[in-house]
C-alpha cells in the first residue's frame, strides 16, 4: 500500500504513518442479547465500495480520525477529525448484516 | 571491427578500456555497453535460452528482451546491451553448463517429447510420489537464470531517497523531452527520468530540468508513488503530475526460426550502427512495415541488403528462417529462399503502456492500428509521445508457415504449440493461460510477447484481440535488484537508559517487541536466590507508562477496565486487567492514583503502544474531559525486590519506608539518590519490592547507586528469566504468555477484578454472558511429580485425551520442583486434581495447585 | 494535584555533595561521530496537549505548533518544571532525544515528509519524530529509547552520501 491519507491536523501523509482502526461499528446503547452482541462484535459490512473507517496517526500527531475510503481503489474521498455526538461510531452504525448470516449462538 | 566514426555516436574513442568476459580480455571504449564491446569483438551468441538452452543473440539492443542477460561482477540477470562497459568488470555467461558456445544443457532442447512442454513438471514428475524430492532438486538446479552466491555478503550499498517534484517525466523520448520543456517553460519544477537510451537530453539542465539517468521507473503505485531505480539509490518520487513518455516497442514477428542468432529488431540495428559504429551483419533481409529507415541504417553500416519485404505493401504468407548451429543461414519467404546472416524483422510498434495501466488507465485494442492503446488516463497522469498510441502494427501471424518451433515468448521459451496445447487443456482465459504457460511473465514482462500472444489466443479461440484484452500490468516494469528494494534495512529498536550498563555486565539480551531486554546476567537460578535471600534489581523501564488526568480521569478508567477505581484513594495502587468488548484480556498493569484527578497507569512492555492507541480511541469516541500523556520513555524504572529491599531503599531516601509508612500497594513521590522519583510498592516477583520510576537521563545514576550502596546487602541485578521463574512461583500471569486472544479475566482466575455491578465498561456484556454460561476452561498452577520441565504449549492429557495446554513451566530452584501454569477443564481446576502432561512422547503425572507455590499467604510480599 | 516532579530531570539535587549524573540518550551513540551532528537532548521540552492560548505563549521561548491540539515548547533545561506549571504542560525533557543535523539531501534519505512543510510530526528513520527546519539546518525530536537507532540510521545515511 502506498496511498496517501490526509490527517485532519497534519495534512497528506504516506499511509504507512497511520494505523488502521477498522470500519465503524455501532456499540449497542443498551445491554444487548447474545445475538446483538455477536453482531456488534463479529460482523462487519465489509463493503466493496466507500466505507467509513477509523485511522490513527500513529507516527504523527496521534489523532484518531475517520476517513471515507473506496475499498476497491483505496481512493480516500475525505477525512475528518470531528467525531461529534451524532457522528460517533456508537450512533453511526454499519450496514445490518443479513439475518441468515448470524449463527444462533455466537461464541462470545 | 568498428565502422569509421558515425555522427552522434556514443563512443569516446580517445578513452579505451578493458573488461573480462569468461576470463578473456575484451576491449571497449568509454560509451560502449558490455554487449556492444562484445559484438565489436565478434561475439554473436550472448545467452542460452531459459528452458531449451538454445543459443540466443542480440535482438532488441534496448533492454527489452531476455537475450543478453549476463552475470556482471557477481550480479545475475544484467542486460548487457544497456549495461555500460566499465573498466575491470568481470562478465560471465549465465544459464549454461560449460560455455555459451557449447552448453551441455542444450540437450534439453533436443530431447523434446514429454519433458519440455509447459507445465511438464506438473504432469511427468509426479509419479512415483516419493521421488518428487529428487525431481525437485534437479528442477531447482535447472530453473532460474544466473546464480546467486548464497553465502555472499552485501557487496554493494543501496540507499533510499524520498523525492518530491511538481512534474515527473518518465522517458527521454521526443515526447518526454517536449513535455519536460513545456512544463519548465511554465515555471514548473521538472524531473526527467531516462533509461540512458535517449540521445536528446543535452541542454535540459540549462532549463532547470533535473535529468536522472540512467535510471528506470519501476512502476506507478497507489497514490502516484514512482520508485525509480537509479543504480545504487532507490528514489521514491511523489509528483503532482506524472508524464509517461516510455515510447513504443518493436514487436517481433512469429515464424519458425524466429529465435535464431542473427534475427534482430529494427531499433537494435539502429543502435548498433548509429551509437556504437558496428556493422550488424554482412548480408541482410528486411521484413517490416516501415522499411526505409532500416535500409538506411544497414547501408550506412555497409551491410548488403539482399531483399526487402514491406509488410505495409504486400505482406508475405509464409516466413521460415533456417540456421546452422543456431545461427541464421537463410530465410524463405513465400517460397523464395535468400541466404543471409541478418534478418531485420518487425510487425510494427506497440505503445509501452504498462506504467499507464499500472496508474489506472484502461487499455483498449484499436483494430485500425492493430495495437493496444491507453485510454481514460487517471487525473495527474499524462501520456506523451508514441506511448499515447500513435504507432501501429500489422496483425500477421503466418499460420501457413510450417516447420520448426515458433517462439511466442523468448524469455520462457514458449512456442505457439505450447499455447495451443494450453487452450486445448482448458486454459481458455488469457489470465489463466498466462499463469500456466508463463507467457509474459519473464524478464521482458510482455514487452515483446504480449501482443503476439493475444493475437495467437484470439486466432486459436476464434475471437479477436479486443475481446481477449490484456493481462493486468503490475510492477516491476523494469527488473530491479532485490538489494535496492531492501535498502539499508534498519529496523527500529528500543534501548532502555540502562542498556550500556547491561552490556558492561555481560548480559545476555533478548527481544521483547522492539525492546532489547536482559534475559540474564549468566545464571538465572542464582539471580532468583538473590531475590529470595537478599535483594535483586531488575530494569523494568520498558513498562508502558501513561499519566491520565482531568476531571473525568477516574470515570474514564472505570469505563475502560472491569475494575473499580472510584474507591481507589490517592497514594494507592490497584492491579488492573484491560479487556475488549468481547471480554478478552488485552493487557494488564497497575493503576496508581496520584491525586483526585491524576492517575498513573502502567502497561506491559510490549502492549504499551496498543494500550495508548486503545485509550486514545475510546477517548475519541467518548469525548470525556481527560488528557492522556505517554511517559513511557520519559521514565526509567527499576524494581528492587527481596528481603533487603527496604534496607537498601531506606539508605537512599528520606521517605519513611517502614511497613506502616510505606505499605504494600502504596504510591509515593520522593527523591531517591537525589533524583525525583515515583515509587510503587508492588510485588510481581513475590518478595517485598519497590518499583522506582525516575527520569530516564538519571537512570544510570540511580542504578549505580543501588548497586554501590547495596553491595553489603548482597544486591544483584536479575533478568527476565529469573523474573519469569519468580512470578511463576507466585502464579502471577503474563498477558500474552499465559493468556491468548481468547482468554478472559474470569476464566483466567481473576473474577475478583470484574465488577459486573458497574453501570457499563468495555467488555461488560460479554463478561456477563460468560458468567452466565460458566467457564469452559480455567488457568491453574500445576507441579510435576518429576524434575522434567515441559515445553510451553505442551498438551495436558486427561483420561488419555487432550484436555488443555501448558502456557509456562520452569524449574524452581527455591521449591526444588518443576512448576507451571496450564489451561485445564473447569472440573480439574480444584486443588489436588491429577492430570498428565505430554513430555517428549511420554506422559508425566502432575497435580493442580490452586494457590501460589511460594508464600501463598503473601506474608513476604506484604512484610 | 501532583506536580509530576518525577518527570523532570532538572529537579535532581545533590546528595552528600554528589549530584546525580545526567546522561543524554545520544551520548554513547554520538561519541566519535564528529561535529556534523549536535545533541539537543539536554534541552528542556514541554508538551501542551490542547490549544495553547496566546497570552501564555508569550512567556515561552520557542513554540512549535505541530497540530491544533499539540504544541512542543523548547526551553532551557532548568526552566522546564516552572514553565510546565505555568503553561499547564507536561515536562517531556526526559522523554525526547534531540538531534540537529544539516543538509536537505540527508533528510531525504531519512524521511518522506515534505521538507518545505516543516515543522511537522511524522515518520523519520521509521519512527515518530518532530522535525523543525531553519534553512539547511534540521532539528529532530523523538522518543529517547530510539536514540541509538536514530543515531545509527543518520550516521549510516551520512556514510552513504560521502
Ligand atoms: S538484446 Fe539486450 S535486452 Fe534485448
Ligand atoms: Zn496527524
Amino acid at each position: 500500500m502506498s496511498f496517501r491519507l490526509s490527517c485532519p491536523s497534519c495534512g497528506p501523509r504516506d499511509v504507512n504513518e497511520f494505523a488502521y482502526g477498522g470500519e465503524l461499528a455501532a456499540r449497542p446503547q443498551e445491554r444487548p442479547d447474545v445475538r446483538e452482541l455477536g453482531s456488534y462484535l463479529y460482523f462487519r459490512a465489509n463493503v466493496a465500495g466507500v466505507q467509513r473507517e477509523w485511522w490513527f496517526h500513529r507516527l504523527g500527531c496521534e489523532l484518531w480520525f475517520q476517513a471515507e475510503r473506496d475499498t476497491r481503489t483505496n481512493e480516500v474521498l475525505r477525512t475528518d477529525a470531528c467525531v461529534s455526538e451524532t457522528q460517533a461510531p456508537l450512533a453511526d452504525g454499519p450496514v445490518e448484516p443479513a439475518d441468515a448470516a448470524i449463527p444462533p449462538e455466537p461464541a462470545v | 571491427m568498428r565502422l569509421p566514426a558515425q555522427p552522434g555516436e556514443r563512443l569516446d574513442r580517445t578513452r579505451p578500456l578493458t573488461f573480462t568476459f569468461e576470463g578473456a580480455t575484451v576491449e571497449a571504449f568509454e560509451g560502449d555497453t558490455i554487449a556492444s564491446a562484445l559484438y565489436a569483438g565478434g561475439r554473436r551468441v550472448f545467452s542460452r535460452s531459459f528452458k531449451y538452452h538454445r543459443p540466443r543473440g542480440l535482438l532488441c539492443c534496448t533492454g527489452s528482451c531476455p537475450n543478453c542477460l549476463m552475470q556482471v561482477d557477481g550480479a545475475p540477470g544484467i542486460r548487457a546491451c544497456i549495461e555500460p562497459a566499465r573498466a575491470g568488470a568481470v562478465v560471465r555467461a549465465q544459464n549454461v553448463l560449460g560455455s555459451l558456445d557449447r552448453d551441455a544443457l542444450a540437450v534439453i532442447g533436443k530431447i523434446g517429447g514429454p519433458f519440455t512442454p509447459v507445465g511438464f513438471y506438473y504432469r511427468t514428475m509426479i509419479r512415483p510420489r516419493w521421488a518428487w524430492p529428487y525431481y525437485e532438486k534437479v528442477l531447482r538446479n535447472l530453473a532460474g537464470l544466473g546464480r546467486v552466491d548464497r553465502h555472499g555478503r552485501r557487496t554493494r550499498r543501496f540507499d533510499t531517497e524520498h523525492r518530491r517534484t511538481q512534474v515527473l517525466v518518465i522517458g527521454g523520448s521526443e515526447g518526454g523531452v517536449t513535455a519536460a520543456r513545456a512544463a519548465a517553460a511554465a515555471g514548473e519544477q521538472v524531473v526527467l527520468v531516462d533509461e540512458g537510451l535517449s540521445l536528446e537530453l543535452g541542454g535540459l539542465d540549462e532549463l532547470g530540468i533535473e535529468v536522472v539517468a540512467p535510471a528506470r521507473a519501476i512502476g506507478i503505485y497507489e497514490g502516484g508513488l514512482v520508485p525509480v531505480d537509479a543504480g545504487n539509490v532507490l528514489l521514491r518520487f511523489r509528483a503532482e503530475r506524472i508524464v509517461v513518455a516510455t515510447g513504443s516497442l518493436d514487436q517481433p514477428l512469429v515464424f519458425p526460426g524466429n529465435d535464431l542468432v542473427g534475427v534482430m529488431l529494427p531499433n537494435g540495428i539502429r543502435r548498433l550502427v548509429r551509437e556504437w559504429a558496428l556493422r550488424p551483419g554482412e548480408r541482410a533481409v528486411v521484413i517490416a512495415p516501415a522499411v526505409e529507415p532500416i535500409v538506411d541504417d544497414l547501408r550506412a553500416a555497409g551491410t548488403e541488403v539482399a531483399r526487402v519485404f514491406d509488410l505495409n505493401e504486400r505482406p508475405p504468407k509464409e516466413i521460415v528462417a533456417r540456421g546452422r548451429k543456431g545461427r541464421l543461414a537463410s530465410v524463405r519467404v513465400d517460397g523464395e529462399t535468400v541466404a543471409c546472416d541478418l534478418l531485420v524483422m518487425s510487425s510494427g510498434r506497440q505503445p509501452a503502456y504498462s506504467l499507464l495501466a499500472q496508474a489506472g488507465a484502461r487499455i483498449e485494442y484499436d483494430a485500425a492500428t492493430g495495437i493496444f492503446v491507453p485510454r481514460d488516463l487517471p487525473a495527474n497522469v499524462e501520456a506523451a509521445g508514441s506511448v499515447a498510441g500513435t504507432s501501429h502494427a500489422v496483425p500477421n501471424l503466418f499460420p501457413a508457415s510450417a516447420g520448426k518451433r515458433r517462439f511466442v515468448c523468448l524469455c520462457e521459451d514458449v512456442t505457439t504449440k505450447d499455447v495451443r496445447r494450453a487452450i486445448a487443456e482448458g486454459f481458455d482465459s488469457l489470465e489463466l493461460a498466462k499463469r500456466y504457460t508463463t507467457v509474459t511473465m519473464g524478464p521482458c514482462q510482455g514487452r515483446l510477447c504480449h501482443l503476439a500472444s493475444v493475437r495467437l489466443y484470439a486466432r486459436e479461440t476464434g475471437s479477436d484481440e479486443a475481446a481477449i484484452g490484456t493481462t493486468t500490468a503490475r510492477p516491476p516494469w523494469s527488473p530491479v535488484t532485490l538489494g535496492l528494494l531492501a535498502g539499508r534495512g534498519h529496523e527500529p529498536v528500543k534501548h532502555t537508559s540502562l542498556h550500556r550498563r547491561h552490556e558492561e555486565l555481560g548480559a545476555r539480551m533478548m527481544w521483547a517487541g522492539a525492546w532489547r531486554r536482559v534475559h540474564s546476567y549468566g545464571d538465572p537460578a542464582e539471580e532468583t536466590r538473590a531475590v529470595h535471600r537478599a535483594v535483586g534489581v531488575i530494569d523494568v523501564s520498558t513498562l508502558g507508562k501513561l499519566v491520565v488526568s482531568g476531571p473525568d480521569a477516574v470515570a474514564f478508567l472505570e469505563r475502560l477496565y472491569p475494575n473499580r477505581f472510584v474507591d481507589l484513594k490517592p497514594g494507592r495502587i490497584r492491579y488492573g486487567v484491560l479487556g475488549t468488548d468481547a471480554g478478552r484480556i488485552m493487557d494488564d498493569g497497575t493503576i496508581g492514583r496520584l491525586s483526585e484527578q491524576q492517575l498513573y497507569v502502567t502497561t506491559t512492555s510490549t502492549g504499551a503502544e496498543a494500550v495508548l492507541e486503545w485509550f486514545e480511541w475510546w477517548n475519541a469516541v467518548w469525548r470525556m474531559d481527560v488528557e492522556i500523556v505517554d511517559v513511557t520513555g520519559a521514565l526509567a524504572a527499576v524494581n528492587v525486590a527481596g528481603p533487603n529491599a527496604r534496607e537498601l531503599l531506606g539508605r537512599l531516601t528520606e521517605l519513611d519506608v517502614s511497613p506502616d509508612g510505606f505499605r504494600y500497594l502504596d504510591l509515593k513521590e520522593a527523591p531517591v539518590a537525589g533524583t525525583p522519583c515515583l515509587l510503587l510498592r508492588i510485588g510481581f516477583v513475590g518478595e517485598l519490592g519497590y518499583e522506582i520510576h525516575c527520569p530516564s537521563p538519571l537512570a544510570e545514576h540511580l542504578w549505580d547507586t543501588l548497586l554501590e550502596r547495596g553491595a553489603d546487602l548482597g544486591v544483584r541485578p536479575f533478568g527476565l528469566e529469573a523474573q519469569r521463574i519468580l512470578r511463576l512461583e507466585k502464579q502471577h500471569i503474563i498477558v500474552g504468555q499465559d493468556t491468548d486472544s481468547e482468554s478472559n479475566a474470569i476464566d483466567a482466575g481473576m473474577p475478583w477484578i470484574v465488577k459486573l455491578d458497574k453501570e457499563d465498561f468495555v467488555g461488560k456484556w460479554a463478561l456477563e454472558h460468560l458468567q452466565e454460561r460458566g467457564p469452559r476452561e480455567r488457568l491453574v498452577g500445576f507441579e510435576l511429580d518429576g524434575a522434567a520441565v515441559p515445553a510451553e504449549g505442551s498438551q495436558v492429557v486427561v483420561a488419555g485425551r487432550p484436555a488443555g495446554r501448558v502456557t509456562s513451566a520452569r524449574w524452581s530452584d527455591e521449591l526444588q520442583r518443576s512448576i507451571g501454569l496450564a489451561w485445564v477443564p473447569p472440573a480439574l481446576a480444584e486443588e489436588g486434581s491429577r492430570l498428565e502432561i505430554r513430555l517428549n512422547g511420554s506422559l508425566q503425572p502432575a497435580v493442580v495447585r490452586a494457590r501460589p507455590f511460594f508464600d501463598p499467604e503473601g506474608t513476604r510480599l506484604r512484610s | 494535584m501532583s506536580d509530576l516532579a518525577f518527570l523532570s530531570p532538572s529537579l535532581a539535587s545533590a546528595v552528600d555533595g554528589v549530584s546525580p549524573r545526567y546522561r543524554s540518550p545520544l551520548e554513547h551513540a554520538l561519541a566519535g561521530a564528529g561535529d556534523a551532528l549536535r545533541d539537543l537532548s539536554t534541552l528542556g521540552k514541554l508538551e501542551v496537549r490542547r490549544e495553547l492560548d496566546a497570552a501564555l505563549e508569550a512567556g515561552a521561548p520557542e513554540v512549535v505548533r505541530i497540530a491544533p491540539n499539540r504544541t512542543l515548547v523548547l526551553c532551557e533545561a532548568e526552566a522546564a518544571p516552572a514553565l510546565a506549571a505555568q503553561l499547564g504542560a507536561v515536562d517531556v525533557s526526559a522523554a525526547l532525544a534531540g538531534l540537529a543535523l544539516s543538509g536537505e539531501r540527508l533528510m531525504r534519505r531519512l524521511t518522506d515528509l515534505d521538507l518545505d512543510g516543516l515543522p511537522a510530526m511524522g515518520a523519520v528513520a521509521g519512527i515518530q519524530c518532530t522535525v523543525l527546519r531553519d534553512e539547511d539546518e534540521f532539528r529532530l525530536f523523538f522518543a529517547q529509547e530510539y536514540g541509538d537507532h536514530v543515531a545509527a540510521v543518520v550516521l549510516d545515511a551520512m556514510a552513504g552520501l560521502r
